[in-house]
Parts: C-alpha cells; structure tokens; sequence
C-alpha cells in the first residue's frame, strides 16, 4: 500500500475484436497523491474518457486494476460501486447532467439524500457548496433558468456533495465559452484546495494544464508522461 | 415537379423502426376489421332479428285476406247451391298474389286459402267438445290424404242447379275426420255429428271417411291444426276443439250448411323468415299498410278483398329496437376509433422522436420539407395501404362482406398521422428558432402558447357538449350525438391531462418533504414528462370508454333481469282464459301446495280497464288481489312493495293508484263504470307500486270489492320459488316463467349481439390504452434512462432505478385507474338515456345505469401494473447488459 489515493495499474481496455478492435486503453499505469489536481490531456479519440470511466468504475478494463482510495474498484459488484459512487467518487460532466424540475439548490442536495443524511446538516451544507460556487443568490433557480456556466458549477457543487476523496471531470468547460471556462477551472482548482479532494480533470484547455499540480498525456492510449 | 426519394434512407429508417411500424400496421388491421365488420354484423342481426320477430308474431306477422261471399240468392228467393265454389276459393288465392308487388310476394310463403266455419258444439254429452268445418288450399291443392276407412266426403246431390229453401232442414255436409279425432268423438263412416250452434241450431254433420295425412307438417295443417289433433283451450278454458275436412266436392253443401257469416274465407300469406331482411319487412309492411288503407274504404258488406296484418305493428316495435341497437353500435364504435387515432398519433409520435436525429441531419444535409413528407408519406403509405386491406380481407373473410363508411377516413387519418409529425418535426428543427433572450418577450411566447392550448382545449370542449345537447334533443340517431360519449370522454381526459403537470408538482413538493431519494426522483421525472398530453389522454380515454361499455353491458343485463320481472310480476305468471275464471282459485291453491312454491296469488287483472275522476278518465291496469297475500309475493321479488291499504271511508272501496301523469292522486274519488251495472266507487286510499309494464295501476283488495258488489274472477296467478315455474305448468293454463323469458330476451339476437358488442369493445379500448400507454412509455425511455444512469453516477442502485422508473410512469397510470371508471360512469349516467335501452330491455322505463365499480377498478389497476411493471422490466432488462459508460455516452438509447 502506498500513500496515493489513486492507483491505476496495467489497465488494458479494448473496444470490438479482431481487426476492427480498438486498444482505447494499452497497458497505462500511474498513481496520483492526495490533493492534489492532475490533468489529463490528449487528443480526441486518445482514451482520456475511457480511462475516466475505468476509474469511477463506470466501466471495467480488460486487465488491470483501479485502487481508489485503498479500495480496488475493479473488484467492486454492483453494489460496491455504488457504494463507492455515493462515498469516494464523483462526477463532473461536460453536459452538466442536472435535474430540469429541481432547483439548483435540490440539485446539491441530490448526493445528501442518498446518503441519508439529515435534512437540516443538508441545507446547511448545500448553502455552504452554493456559496462556495458563487451561487447563493441563485439557489431557488431551475437550471432552465440558469446560464451554461451556473449550471456546471452547480454540477460542481453537487460533485462536491457528499464529501468524496476523488472527483472525476470529463472536459467540464468543453459547452462554455473560453472565459466561464476559466472561472469553472479556477473555481474547481479552488475546492480541491478547500475541500481537499483529488481531482482528475480531462480536458483540452492549456490554462487548465497551467492550472494543474500535474498533467498526465494519453496518446493511443498510452500514458507518455 | 418530380420529389428527389431517397430509397435507401426510406428503407434504413423503416429497418430500424420495424417494431413501431409493424405495430401501427396490426392496429390499422384490427381496427379496419372491427370498423368494417360492425355494419354488416348490424345489418346480419337485424335481419335476425326480423326472423325472430316475424317467427315469434306468427299470427300477427301474417298477411290475411279476406272476402264476403258473393250473394247465392236464388231466383224463388232461396238459396243456390254453388257446384264450382272449390274453384271460387281457389281464384280468390290468385287474385290476392295479383295485388302483392312481385318482389314483396317473394317474401311471403305461398299462400294458404280458407274456408272456415264457426266453431259447433257437440252434443254428444260430453263436456265442452266443438267442431270447426275447414277447407284448405294450398297452390299445390289440398292437403294430401289417405282415407282409411270410408272415402272422400261427396257433394249432398248432384243436382247442378239446386235451390234450397232459406227456412229448410238444415242442409246435410260431408266432412271428413282423422283417426284419433274419429276415435275420441267415437263416430265412424255414414254416422252423423250431432252439433248445434250457440242458438242451439242444429246442424247436419256426417263423416264420410276417417283420413290420415300423407305429409302431416304440410303448411295447410298448420292454419287448421285441430283437424288433425284434438286441440285444447281454443274455446275457452277445458274446451276441446275437433275439425271436419272438407272436400271440394262437399264445399258447396257447407256453404248451404251454414249462414253466409257462418263461413270465412280467407287467403293467408305467411311471412317467410328464411328470405325475409330487415330491409324487405319494412318494404312489405309499408305495402301492406297500403293495401290495408285501400281495403278499409270499401263498404262494408262486398266482396272485395280485405287485407289485415299486425306486421307493421311487429315491425314497429322492431324498428325501435333495431334504431336503439344500431345507435349503440355506433357509439362504441366510434368510442374505439377514437382511442385507436389517439393510438396511431402516440406511434407516430414516438416514431418522430426516434427519428429526430436523423430528420434533422436530412434537413441540414439539404433535403427540401417536401421531398421528407414524401419520403415518410411513402413508408406511410407502405405500412397503412397493406394492412387496411388485410383488416378488409379478413372482415370479408369472416362476415361476408365490408363496410367502408368508418374504415377509410380511419386508415386516411392514419395514413397522414406519421407524415405530419414527422414533417413538423424536421420544420421545428431547422427553423431554428431558440427561446429568446429577451424576458418581455419570453413571457410573450409563453402566453401566446397558453391562448393557443386553451383555444384548442375550448374547441374540443364546445364541440363534446354540441354533441351532447344534440344527442339529448334529436336522439342518437345522427352521428354527431353517436359521437357524444366519445367527445365527452376526450374532453374530459384534456382537461384531466392539463391538470396532471400541476398534481405532479404538487406530488414533487410533498417528494422534496419526504426522507426518500426513490419517491423524489419519480416525482422529479413524473414531473418533466406530465407535459406530455397525449398519453394522458389516449389512457384515460381508452379506460373511460372501456368503463362506459361496462357500464353498457351492465346495465343492459340488469335491465333485462328486472324487465323480465316487471313483465312476469313473479317467479311465474299464469294467464288463465276468461272461461276458466271459476278455476283459478283453485288452480292457485294447487300451485301453492306444490313443492318448492313459496307464494302463489291469484288476481283479477283487466288491463286498460277504464276509470273516471273528478274530470277526467284514466286509462289503467286494475289489480284485484288478496292484498295480504300479494304484498306478502311482492315482498319475495326484487319487485317494488306493496304499501297497505287504509280502509275507505263509507261505501268507497279504497284504492291504491298510480299514473304516470299523475291525473289519479291519493285522497281522490274516482269510479269504475260498469256496462249494466251500478259503477264501483273508489277512493285513492295510497301509491301504489309500478306493477306491469306499464306506468297506470289500481289496485283494490278483493274482498273489499266483493263488498262492493264487484264480481271476483280472478285470470292470474301469480307465484315465487324455485318450484313455481314447473307447478304451474302442470295446470293446463298459459304460463310464462321469468327465467324462460329472461333467458329468451338475453338471447336474442338484438340484445345478445349488443351484449358481445359492449364486451368486445371494452376489451378493445382497455387493449388499446395499454398499447398507448405502452408506446408512451417507450417514447420518453430514452430520456428516463440518461437520468437513471446519472442518478447511478452519484450512487443510485441498479435495483433502485426500476423503482423510479415506475415512479415516473405511475402518475399517468393512476390518473387513468382514478379517472377513467369515475368518467365512464358519468358518461353512462349522461348518455344512456337517449339510447332508450328499454326498448332492448322489455322495461317500462330506462334501466337504472348500473357501473361494476369493483370488477372495472380491480381490472384496471392490474392491467395498468402489470403493464407499468412489465414496461420498466423490459426497458431495464434491454439496458442491463449495457455498461452505465455507454449509456451515458450514446445519451440513454
Ligand atoms: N463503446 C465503444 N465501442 C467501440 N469503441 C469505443 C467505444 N467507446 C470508445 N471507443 C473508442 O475508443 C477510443 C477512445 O475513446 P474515448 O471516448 O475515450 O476518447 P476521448 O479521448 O475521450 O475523446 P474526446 O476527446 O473526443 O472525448 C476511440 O477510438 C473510440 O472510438
Ligand atoms: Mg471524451
């Protein structure tokens, strides 16, 4: 056991067979320190998507295994992945993924309510992650009524939720114009310091790479760091 | 202009829609056989119908004429003998078929011709015997005998120019008697009858031969049956009828025999069911009708022809009910096209969702509106054309023939469904018109959108209550009232369908209350698809007319169970013949005694018996009864109680009354005039008890009107148990049993037919909202499942999601299950009446709508959880193979 929160070994992932088989991911391997903000970089069609969604446990590699946070993801039923997603893991996607009827408040709150966590600590901490996102004014707002850019720092907010060690974000900035886009990298580069999570964040975008404590490319995939 | 067809992007589209397509296509099938085979069944069972009437009528169904006797005065003031007369009835036969239209005459049974005398008595001691001189002819000639002993009856004389005095001995005739009557009256050959007439005329009667009939089912015995057999009651109660056979050649002397009003002649054209429709009975009675009219203005003693039927009475009754059948047919009929429209648009529209995609990159490659139209207007056709022409071959396969009236504008409106989504959909999505930024003018869009839903929301209400006033003052005959429940039940699920988005909100408000992430995350989803009119309304539709042709087939039933009390007033009714009347009680007493018989009451009933009030006459069914006993039968019969009667004051016999004007009130006096008697003073002591089939009863207690100097006769029996029915057919007299009658009204064709009808199309419709609900749930899968796969990315379970799943379907499904019966019964309450189902239900008035609340709630809410379960069971079993990775990359398909 090392000190990394996440351990990425041997992971092979292949799409089809025979010829027309596609090695999205080809033995890659690496680990990454608590707290700290890695991005991942490559070109379209690299694998950074599929090696995201190997480690959330969204997928499962051909070979290899995952450990997140002293937990091997690749050995989770179920049930254990679900656990993990309501625990350690979260998500941040490029199309935000809220729920139109709820307010971007109840949105936050989604996490809390499948953990089971009480109602008043809930509010509090949702106002806590609204206020944290710039969003306070815009709590009782339905993402409809919200521009692209609240709408992924809401997302973020509700990643943020239930307090997991790790949190996974595919090309979070790839629907917002180039300057949202900086104030959603500099709003998640802010949390993993205040929240103290780990943060894996595929992304195109050179001021996020800057923005980063570490970049790991992916080419064919392969990791060339 | 020639539309550039992209062929193999109209095949690609249709391979990968093969399922929704192959399901609109069984539906336009079904739908097509079932819109097309109604009429003709319709038209099948009125014909049936019309047998059955015309059957059932006999008598009243044939066609009679009749004509005097030419005078056979003599130049010394006698009477001649007439050699020829056989031949005079024969021509009568000819010249009657000469007047009949020819295609009417091919709905009649060759005719028989008549020469009938009064019935004789016999005076051979023995009690109440008579005999009846007959001469039958049919167009074949007369019934073919064999004499077994003696020979064919001879003419008196062979005089051929013979006057006989008018005040001679009675003038001797030959007839001849078949082997049991000849047994039972003891007479053989050369022995004479000894009859006389009710003067006590006597008449010279001698048997010539004792025959047997070479083809006893021969139609000419039908009109005499007493010459073969013995036939009882014919002359009243205990009476036995026999019948003399008259030859041609003895015809004449019977003529001499008997006082020109003595003897009938008469030519008799019996219907024939086999050939008769509905069509040709109208045709005959109109013509007869005429013929009647024409007959009636001669004077009254020639010897024109007379016509009389009862036909066209039968026929009108008929006509009523086959109007009543015919418009229910077309009631549920139309209730199901309905629902099958609203079926076709959710497939379609579930077709242009699937399709968006791919629409919208045809546009933006360049394909023109039009030439899409085309495209989609040409799988339209492809899929519509061949099954509406399966659904034909079938419905002429099964029933013989096809009706197109309902089934082309359905197959067109299909036809068009998918094209004009799918056109629409393309145009929205180019037209690129994105929600402004501008707030003003945001809330402008909104509100032009609110005035165009309510416009149409108003439209569809207008026109469900037009068709409703219609339906209630011009009767269901049109097809705008046929229409009525229908509209009604659209109209009402609209508005149930613009109420769900708000419950559904409410419903999320409580869900955001609540410690379950399930209950908020259905509630939430519920939420974003409760927009969606059409499932909502095809659901709550198909169960609202499904629960109205329950209610139909329900009411329909009880109607029929409480007319067949209502006509027999008990278990068993026995009508025993005035000449019998001393009997009765005795009969009564016997039925009483016997096994399995609880109550047995007999009654002096005179219907249209005459009354006179203050100022006025009433015309009403007088009851006299043992009142005790009868109120003690009523109260065994789901019939109304029998109230009792306080005592009148003075000499007025009290009464219990009731008329459906209300001209005879409790407290008033009123009398019942007698011809040679004192009339009989009542008072309306109370209300009586709807009794009968019709509205106007007075019932008086027979040992009051025997004080009264009324005279006790009673003519009915009336008796319950379970016994009853086979004690009383023991006695002799005409009975009629409630469950033989009930039994007879449920299956004829009319009624029955009707019955299947209700059933089938509740089937259907319940089928069919299913279906659509079904294909509902399908068109907004794709979007369920990205959500259950992100609601997984923060740690829903798998298991969790069908539970959600449901959540988000249910709402629809309960609002149907709620709504739908509730809707159903209201539709029966509001429209059953104009659909007078007494006519079919032997009733005085309309049945009571009847709604199965328990059978039609307990089948829905299965139907609707077996379907919401198996519908989220086979959407999550098609995802469960697929990684929650690829879900979310390909956005949920
Ligand atoms: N379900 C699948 N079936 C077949 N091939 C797949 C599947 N998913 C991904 N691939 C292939 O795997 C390779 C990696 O895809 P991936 O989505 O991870 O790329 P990416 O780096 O995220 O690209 P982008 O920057 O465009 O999002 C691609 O060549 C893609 O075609
Ligand atoms: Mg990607």
């Amino acid at each position: 056991m090392t000190g990394a929160l996440l351990s990425v070994q041997g992971v092979h992932r292949t799409f089809g067979t025979g010829p027309s088989a596609v090695h999205a991911l080809n033995d890659v391997s690496f680990e990454v320190e608590p707290g700290t903000m890695v991005a991942l970089v490559g070109r379209s069609g690299s694998g950074k998507t599929t090696l995201l969604n190997v480690i959330g446990g969204l997928d499962r590699p051909d070979a290899g295994t995952v450990v997140v946070d002293g937990l091997d993801v690749t050995g989770l039923d179920e049930d254990g992945l679900s656990r993990l997603r309501r625990e350690r893991v979260s998500y941040v996607f490029q199309t935000f993924g809220l729920i139109p009827v709820l307010s971007a408040a109840e949105n936050v709150g989604v996490p809390l309510r499948l953990a089971k966590s009480d109602p008043a600590e809930r509010e509090k901490r949702v106002a806590l992650l609204l206020d944290l996102v710039g969003l306070a004014d815009h709590a009782q707002q339905r993402p409809g009524e919200l521009s692209g850019g609240q709408q992924q720092r809401v997302a973020i907010a509700r990643a943020l939720a239930a307090s997991p060690r790790l949190l996974i974000a595919d090309e979070p900035t790839g629907q917002l114009d180039a300057e949202t886009g900086l104030a959603v990298m500099a709003l998640l580069r802010g949390v993993v310091e205040s929240e103290g999570v780990t943060a894996v964040v595929a992304t195109h975008d050179p001021v996020m790479m800057a923005l980063a404590d570490r970049v790991i490319r992916i080419a064919d995939g392969e990791v060339t760091c | 202009m020639r539309l550039p067809l992209h062929w193999p992007s109209i095949r690609g589209r249709a391979r990968a829609d093969a399922g929704p397509l192959m399901l609109v296509a069984l539906v336009v099938s079904a739908v097509v056989l079932l819109a097309g085979a109604t009429p003709p069944l319709v038209r099948s069972t009125s014909d049936d119908a019309t047998r059955e009437a015309v059957r059932n009528a006999s008598d009243d169904a044939a066609v009679r004429v009749e004509a005097d006797w030419p005078d056979d005065y003599g130049p010394t003031g006698g009477r001649m003998r007439a050699p020829k007369l056989a031949e005079d009835v024969a021509a009568l036969g000819s010249l009657a078929e000469g007047d009949l239209d020819p295609g009417l005459r091919s709905a009649l049974l060759p005719p028989v011709s008549t020469v009938s005398s009064i019935s004789l008595m016999v005076t051979d001691g023995s009690v109440q015997r008579r005999l009846q001189l007959e001469y039958l002819l049919t167009t074949k000639g007369t019934p073919a005998v064999t004499w077994v002993a003696g020979r064919e009856p001879q003419a008196a004389t062979d005089d051929e120019f013979l006057e006989v005095p008018l005040n001679g001995r009675p003038w001797p005739v030959q007839v001849g008697l078949s082997e049991p009557e000849a047994a039972a009256l003891g007479v053989g050959p050369g022995d004479r009858i000894p009859v006389q007439d009710e003067r006590r005329n006597p008449y010279d009667v001698r048997v010539s031969g004792v025959f047997r009939p070479v083809d006893a089912g021969d139609p000419a015995w039908r009109l005499a049956p007493w010459v073969l057999n013995p036939a009882a009651n014919r002359d009243g109660f205990g009476s036995t009828r026999f019948g003399g056979l008259l030859s041609p050649e003895s015809l004449p002397d019977a003529r001499l025999a008997f006082r020109s009003d003595q003897l009938r002649r008469a030519v008799r054209f019996d219907a024939d069911p086999e050939t008769l429709t509905w069509q040709s009975a109208q045709a005959l009675a109109a013509e007869v009708a005429t013929l009647k009219a024409g007959s009636a203005v001669s004077a009254a003693r020639d010897t024109s022809l007379k016509w009389a039927t009862q036909l066209d009475s039968v026929l009108r009754d008929l006509r009523d009910q086959i109007a009543t059948a015919t418009a229910q047919a077309s009631v549920l009929l139309i209730g199901v096209l309905a629902v099958a429209l609203l079926v076709v648009a959710l497939a379609a529209e579930l077709l242009t969702r699937r399709r968006a995609a791919a629409l919208t990159t045809a546009r933006q490659r360049g394909a023109s509106l039009p030439a899409l139209a085309a495209e989609l207007v040409v799988e339209s056709l492809a899929v519509t054309v061949p099954a509406a022409l399966l659904g034909l071959g079938l419905t002429v396969l099964l029933v013989g023939s096809a009706a197109l009236t309902w089934a082309v504008p359905f197959v067109l409106v299909a036809l068009c469904a998918g094209p004009v989504f799918g056109t629409l959909a393309a145009a929205r999505a180019t037209r690129d018109r994105r929600t402004p930024a501008n707030r003003s003018a945001r809330r402008w869009a909104r509100r032009t959108e609110v005035i165009r839903r309510f416009a149409l929301d108003a439209a569809v209400v207008a026109l469900a209550l037009a068709a409703l006033v219609a339906l209630n003052q011009r009767g269901v005959e049109a097809d705008l009232p046929a229409a009525a429940p229908a509209l009604c039940a659209v109209a009402v699920a609209l508005m149930l369908a613009r109420l769900l988005p708000p419950g559904t909100r409410l419903v999320l408000r409580l869900a955001l209350r609540s410690r379950s992430p399930l209950a908020l995350f259905g509630a939430a989803r519920a939420a974003a698809t409760a927009s969606r009119v059409l499932p909502v309304l095809a659901l709550t539709t198909a169960i609202a007319l499904g629960s109205f042709a329950t209610t139909l087939y329900a009411t329909t039933q009880q109607g029929l169970a409480e007319g067949a009390w209502q006509t027999t007033g008990a278990d068993v009714r026995l009508n025993v013949s005035s000449e019998a009347a001393s009997s009765t009680p005795e009969v009564a007493k016997k039925i009483a005694a016997a096994p399995g018989v609880r109550h047995a009451v007999a009654a002096q009933v005179t219907e249209n018996a005459r009354f006179i009030g203050d100022d006025t006459t009433v015309t009403a069914r007088l009851i006299v009864v043992d009142t005790a006993a009868f109120r003690a039968l009523l109260a065994d019969t789901p019939l109304p109680g029998l109230p009792p009667i306080p005592s009148g004051s003075g000499d007025l016999v009290p009464a219990l009354v009731r008329t459906g004007d209300g001209s005879l009130t409790p407290g008033m006096a009123f009398r019942l005039p007698r011809p040679a008697y004192k009339a009989i003073n009542m008072t309306a002591a109370g209300a009586a008890p709807a009794l009968g089939a019709g509205d106007d009863v007075v019932v008086v207690d027979a040992a009051a009107a025997t004080a009264a100097g009324m005279v006790f006769e009673p003519n009915t029996v009336w008796a319950t148990g379970p016994g009853a029915a086979q004690a009383a057919r023991s006695s002799g007299a005409q009975v009629t049993a409630r469950t033989d009658l009930l039994a007879e009204r449920r299956e004829a064709p009319l009624s029955s037919g009707l019955l299947r009808l209700s059933l089938v199309a509740a089937a259907i419709l319940l089928v069919l909202g299913l279906l659509g609900f079904a294909l509902a749930a399908t068109a907004s899968a794709p979007q369920r499942w990205e959500t259950l796969a992100r609601l997984r990315t923060l740690g829903l379970r798998r298991r969790d999601t069908r539970r959600v799943a449901v959540g988000e379907l249910l709402p629809a499904a309960v609002l149907a299950a709620l709504c739908g019966p509730a809707l159903g019964a209201l539709l029966g309450w509001l429209t059953l009446g104009p659909l007078a189902l007494r006519r079919l239900t032997g009733q005085a008035v309309d049945p009571a709508t009847v709604t199965p609340w328990w059978t039609i709630e307990a089948v829905t809410v299965v139907a609707l959880a077996v379907t919401v379960v198996t519908v989220v069971a086979a959407e999550s079993a098609v995802r469960r193979r697929r990684r929650l990775s690829e879900i979310l990359r390909v956005g949920g398909q």
